[in-house]
């Protein structure tokens, strides 16, 4: 994993597996403590505090045509790397949420790649699930989400035809909200 | 390419692409459509996942292919990725492995355009004659 875009895609095939309807992406830079949350939230069939437990051991896996699962402790090795955190919060019947901090003045931080385009790859390969995705720096934000888009006519998201101009669209925002960062900030 | 940036510059690409959807959509039912799946687990998305499919999702329209991408978990051929499972209708999928864009044209040139088999398929459901 090279970048956080990345790991957004990886972490939210978990959720996809979990049978979530509904899975939040959000993306928080605090200017003040020099940190960026990454978090998905899905109200997939969650996990019980046993299962979770074992989540950061690379040879845990629900699969059976592997032994290894990597995609949750390469999370929390890239965060670990750059001064941060990972934190993983569930309930069976009731979905999960995990949180991963970085700290963006540390030079281990990753870049965010091609956020854009990662998020229209699951826009497209997931038509029936509900994604709401945020990135915020301090006050300002952009935000996406597939049913509000739905409701104000936008309604074929998840058409290849569509997949340039939605890629577009998401990272001419984003880039517009990069220039409020501090200039310290590894983040790029 | 037109700048865009707001809901309203996305609503009128909507409208741009609009017909060229509904006339696909209505020359073919949904049964009749090229699969294509990409593997995009871990092991996948580190290798590059994102740029096949993306080529996948970005060429297949423009020649004239309807097809359905989507994604994947895992098939167990973590040594072989990225892979790709391609069920063209009436046909068992086939699994190609080691895909990079120049892999996936050469699939969608003779694998989807004329149905003959390119290299790099992984033999992953395939029947012996003497199976029972």
């Amino acid at each position: 994993m090279v970048d956080l875009a990345m790991h957004m895609m990886d972490i939210v095939q978990n959720s996809i597996r979990a049978n979530a309807t509904k899975i939040d992406i959000g993306f928080l830079e605090n200017k003040q403590d020099a940190t960026l949350t990454f978090s998905v939230k899905d109200n997939g069939s969650g996990m019980a505090p046993e299962t979770v437990a074992k989540l950061e051991n690379p040879f845990f896996t629900t699969r059976t045509t592997r032994r290894v699962g990597l995609g949750v402790p390469f999370l929390k090795m890239s965060s670990r790397q750059a001064g941060g955190s990972l934190k993983i919060q569930s309930e069976p019947g009731a979905g999960t949420t995990i949180e991963a901090v970085y700290k963006t003045d540390n030079p281990d931080c990753l870049p965010l790649g091609d956020l854009g385009g990662y998020l229209v790859l699951l826009l497209i390969a997931n038509p029936g699930i509900h994604f709401s995705f945020q990135y915020k720096i301090d006050e300002s934000e952009f935000s996406l989400d597939t049913k509000e888009l739905e409701e104000q006519g936008i309604t074929e998201l998840s058409k290849n035809e569509m997949a340039p101009a939605v890629k577009e669209y998401i990272n001419e925002n984003l880039k517009e909200l990069y220039v409020n960062r501090n200039r310290e900030s590894y983040l790029c | 390419m037109a700048e865009i940036k707001t809901l309203a510059d996305l609503k009128r690409k909507q409208e741009e692409v609009k017909t060229q959807i509904d006339l696909r959509d209505k020359a073919e039912n949904p049964g009749s459509q090229v699969q294509v799946k990409v593997a995009m687990a871990t092991c996948g998305i580190a290798s590059g996942a994102k740029n096949v499919m993306d080529f996948f999702v970005r060429e297949l329209p423009k020649r004239g292919i309807g097809a359905v991408v989507t994604q994947t978990g895992c098939m167990g051929y973590c040594f072989a990725e990225p892979t790709v499972e391609i069920t063209i209708p009436g046909k068992d999928p086939i699994v190609f492995g080691y895909v990079d864009p120049r892999k996936a044209d050469e699939i969608i040139e003779f694998y989807i355009k004329q149905g003959e088999l390119v290299d790099g398929i992984i033999p992953q459901n395939y029947n012996t004659i003497n199976q029972d």
